[in-house]
């Protein structure tokens, strides 16, 4: 909750905090730490007591404006639509356009294709982090059928073989080899406010600078409206649920997993040219015949699994468990433990909390007001749901983020569901585990049903190599 | 104030309570409200089936490629449904709460194989149904509606149109409401907006400024398509009723306009037929919002100023879900608007409602 008068301002991580920290600077609004990625969440402003600064990801900052938790924000445009034209409650309130951050959402695919030509020939698979401006754009397209493939990130690495089209930046799209399709949303930083905050209370103390930082050049903002396309009428076939070909394919994934994942396969005496400790390739090359690999978010492989894209994928327990909490009917499951990257996933509060159980801490919260709503934010929203079911919640709510979690309790959550390696983070945040959900640590995942032929005898002798180096067998 | 006082205000505090439980915008019914809600719907059923339709119930869930592909709403109602992935749908293949019955009426026909002899000799299948219908609106609207919905496959216009329209007055009649109607063709705009040479955007964005009655648009129009200006004044800026209407319109639109015959020929037909139910009606020159979908007449019949019953004539819905093409018209009415303004007795219906 906010504290008397106090001016609460949401700022971006990520790749707009060094350009946005040195204009923030130069406007009279500096941010001591901000700039130079602190692994702190929380700043105060030079010279301005009354302004509180808080990190977010760039998606979190509209929900958080628009909510009223915060008064104002600073995140790409095209964020604040993905909010705006799913639920266009009119509490956010985009305010300025800045100089950074400029960006061109579009529509990518294979080079030579035609949006026009990919909807006519079939149901349009399109990968997707921004699901809301794709589906708006796709209406209004009159796209007759589609499939979002709402991925966590790096949605060029989809197409073409694993999606028909992507939405991404447009020099994403450049840099993967795909083309643009069409262009879906144009827009760059901007400062957004909550409108009963802008109504109500005064907020010129951080108003007035944040105003004054550097315009943009004035070119229009938004989501595209495409022409509607002329298109044959009829449903489209729907795509194979287990496609036919002759190679195993697997997924390998970049990130922090990567390290593990490349130990694990080295363990196994398997070695992927072009995927090493420090860098990967998109296809890096397999030396087994019959074997292609391609390097993608681990939380997106399980989806890929199920669509029969993948034969064999080596993600986090923890992944295949937020999948199988959405889809617990998906033919994916796990083929052997890798047992590498450990880390516990749980609840997670703040160490003042006087409470050493779940149980004991929803007494606390609930003490003077028994109906209170508990609040448990997560990137894992699906199993934040499970939980709070298990754990028999009452009336709860689940707040879905994007990342820079250990920032959201106590002020706009009571409970994070949370990883932890090591303990460090949550400890540097004044924090502290008090339920443990689950033990998690990377393993290899398939479809139920095996692939057939030469392809699912090499699945089998991959699994069974990887199986028996995490088993120290080998 | 009530004499007991205390324990009314006991349960308007409960009341409020109870009111943050459920959901906003979902409609929920007292006994008062389900006895009328039941006497309408058995009125409506009754009119029906006794000119040959057959109640049929579609699933609550569909999937929303069903709707995307039928073009049946507009991209601004798709963006309003409540669409969401089932437990099974990892394929990104979205299900969506029933929008609009008239959809998966028509793909429960087509369900059905060939389209089915109504026997008599008439090639028409008649289906009736009332079913809720979900779409979000913003504030305190109803997102969950009872719509009473009838459809007419295998009969083109203008047979078609008149069946709907005497269907139409004959159930309104029962239920003791004395409408007009707000009657266009959807052919006759589509003409003169290709006439005066628009790009398919250009004639959706025109298209609405008519609906919304931007008095602009005639002017533009008529610069665009010089000779057609009085045709398109006539047809825009003034609101015909009667025959003597109709005929006008034809007057001035066939020489300028000359592939807009069969719609103004449907358009008297139609005309023709309220004229004999003594339906007072004016002509527009749109009622519908979703030009994209509807092909001919559209209607909507009003109470006062609410609108009891609006439909109109689709004849590109079956093949666009992939099967034959089938000519296809109906309409839809909120049932409990309509028994909100339907006298509590009415001549047909029957005193008690029982």
């Amino acid at each position: 909750m906010s504290g008397a008068g106090e001016i609460r301002i949401a700022l971006p991580r990520g790749e707009l905090r060094a350009e946005l920290a040195t204009r923030l600077r130069a406007a009279g609004f500096g941010v001591p730490g901000y700039g130079e990625g602190s692994r702190s969440y929380r700043f105060e402003v030079e010279g301005r007591p009354r302004v509180r600064v808080r990190v977010f990801s760039e998606a979190d900052i509209p929900i958080q404006v628009a909510l009223g938790h915060y008064d104002l924000g600073i995140t790409g445009r095209a964020h604040i639509d993905e909010l705006l034209v799913r639920y266009p409650h009119d509490s956010a309130v985009p305010l300025k356009a800045l100089d950074i951050g400029e960006s061109r959402l579009v529509l990518a695919g294979a080079a030579g294709s035609s949006l026009k030509r990919l909807a006519d020939e079939g149901v349009l698979r399109v990968a997707t982090e921004l699901p809301n401006l794709a589906s708006r754009f796709l209406a209004r397209a009159r796209v007759p059928d589609y499939r979002l493939i709402e991925v966590w990130a790096n949605a060029e690495a989809w197409p073409p073989e694993d999606a028909d089209a992507a939405v991404v930046a447009s020099e994403r799209a450049h840099s993967e080899g795909l083309a643009e399709l069409a262009t879906l949303h144009r827009g760059s930083a901007w400062l957004l406010g909550n409108r009963e905050a802008l109504t109500g209370r005064d907020l010129a103390e951080a108003l007035a600078p944040l105003l004054a930082l550097p315009a943009g050049d004035g070119a229009a903002a938004g989501p595209s409206d495409p022409l509607p396309l002329a298109l044959r009428p009829g449903l489209r076939r729907s795509p194979a649920t287990l496609p036919e070909r002759e190679t195993l394919r697997v997924a390998v994934p970049d990130g922090h997993a990567q390290r593990h994942t490349v130990a694990a396969l080295a363990a196994a005496g398997i070695a992927f040219k072009g995927y090493e400790e420090d860098r990967a390739v998109r296809y890096p090359e397999s030396a087994m015949e019959g074997v292609s690999v391609k390097v993608m978010r681990p939380q997106d492989m399980p989806r890929a699994v199920a669509l029969g894209l993948f034969d064999l994928a080596l993600t986090g327990r923890d992944w295949l468990a937020v999948y199988a909490a959405m889809f617990p009917a998906s033919p994916v499951v796990e083929l052997c433990d890798l047992r590498r990257s450990a880390y516990r996933l749980g609840a997670v509060v703040p160490e003042s909390l006087p409470a050493e159980s779940i149980e004991q801490a929803i007494a606390y919260w609930r003490r003077d007001r028994p109906a209170r709503v508990i609040r448990i934010a997560s990137e894992y929203a699906a199993l934040a749901d499970q939980y709070a079911r298990d754990r028999h919640l009452g009336r709860y709510r689940v707040i879905p983020i994007a990342g820079a979690s250990e920032g959201f309790v106590p002020e706009d959550a009571e409970i994070l569901l949370e990883g932890t390696e090591t303990g460090t983070t949550l400890r540097a945040n004044r924090l502290r585990m008090i339920d443990v959900v689950m033990e998690s640590t990377n393993c290899a995942i398939g479809h139920r049903r095996p692939p057939p032929g030469r392809r699912g005898e090499l699945r089998s002798e991959l699994v069974r190599r990887l199986a028996d180096a995490a088993s120290g067998r080998r | 104030m009530t004499p007991n006082g205390g324990e009314s205000g006991r349960a308007t505090e409960a009341g409020a309570a109870a009111e943050m439980l459920r959901s906003r915008g979902m409609r929920e019914l007292g006994p008062e409200e389900m006895r009328r809600f039941r006497r309408v719907e058995r009125i409506f059923l009754e009119v029906t089936a006794e000119r040959g339709h057959r109640e049929i119930r579609t699933p609550t869930l569909e999937p929303l490629h069903l709707f995307t592909a039928a073009g049946t709403l507009s991209p601004q109602l798709l963006e309003r449904v409540y669409s969401f992935l089932d437990w099974d749908g990892w394929s990104g293949e979205r299900v969506v709460l029933r929008p609009d019955g008239t959809v998966p009426a028509a793909r429960w026909l087509l369900e059905q194989g060939d389209l089915p002899p109504a026997g008599d000799g008439d090639p028409a299948v008649r289906l009736s149904y009332v079913e809720p219908v979900y779409r979000f609106v913003p504030g305190d609207g109803d997102r969950e509606q009872w719509q009473a919905g009838v459809e007419i496959f295998g009969l083109g216009a203008p047979e078609g149109d008149g069946d709907l329209l005497e269907l139409g007055a004959a159930l309104l009649r029962a239920l003791g409401l004395a409408p007009r109607v707000e009657l266009a063709h959807a052919g006759i705009l589509r003409s003169a907006l290709r006439a005066a040479a628009l790009d398919s955007r250009q004639q959706l964005a025109a298209y609405d400024r008519v609906l919304d009655g931007d008095g602009e648009i005639t002017e533009e129009l008529a610069a665009a398509h010089p000779a057609a200006a009085t045709a398109l004044r006539l047809l825009l800026e003034v609101t015909g009723e009667g025959t003597g209407y109709v005929a006008n319109l034809r007057a001035a639109l066939l020489p300028v306009l000359p592939d807009s015959e069969p719609a103004l020929a449907e358009l008297a037909a139609a005309a023709a037929v309220l004229d004999r139910e003594g339906i007072p009606y004016r002509v527009l020159p749109a009622t519908a919002r979703n030009f994209e979908y509807y092909t001919g007449l559209t209607f909507r019949a009003l109470a006062g100023e609410a609108e009891c019953l609006a439909g109109g004539r689709y004849d590109g819905l079956t093949e666009a879900l992939g099967g034959p093409a089938v000519p296809a018209s109906g309409f839809g009415a909120d049932l409990l608007r309509l028994a909100d303004l339907a006298p509590a007795v009415s001549a047909a219906g029957g005193g008690s409602g029982r």
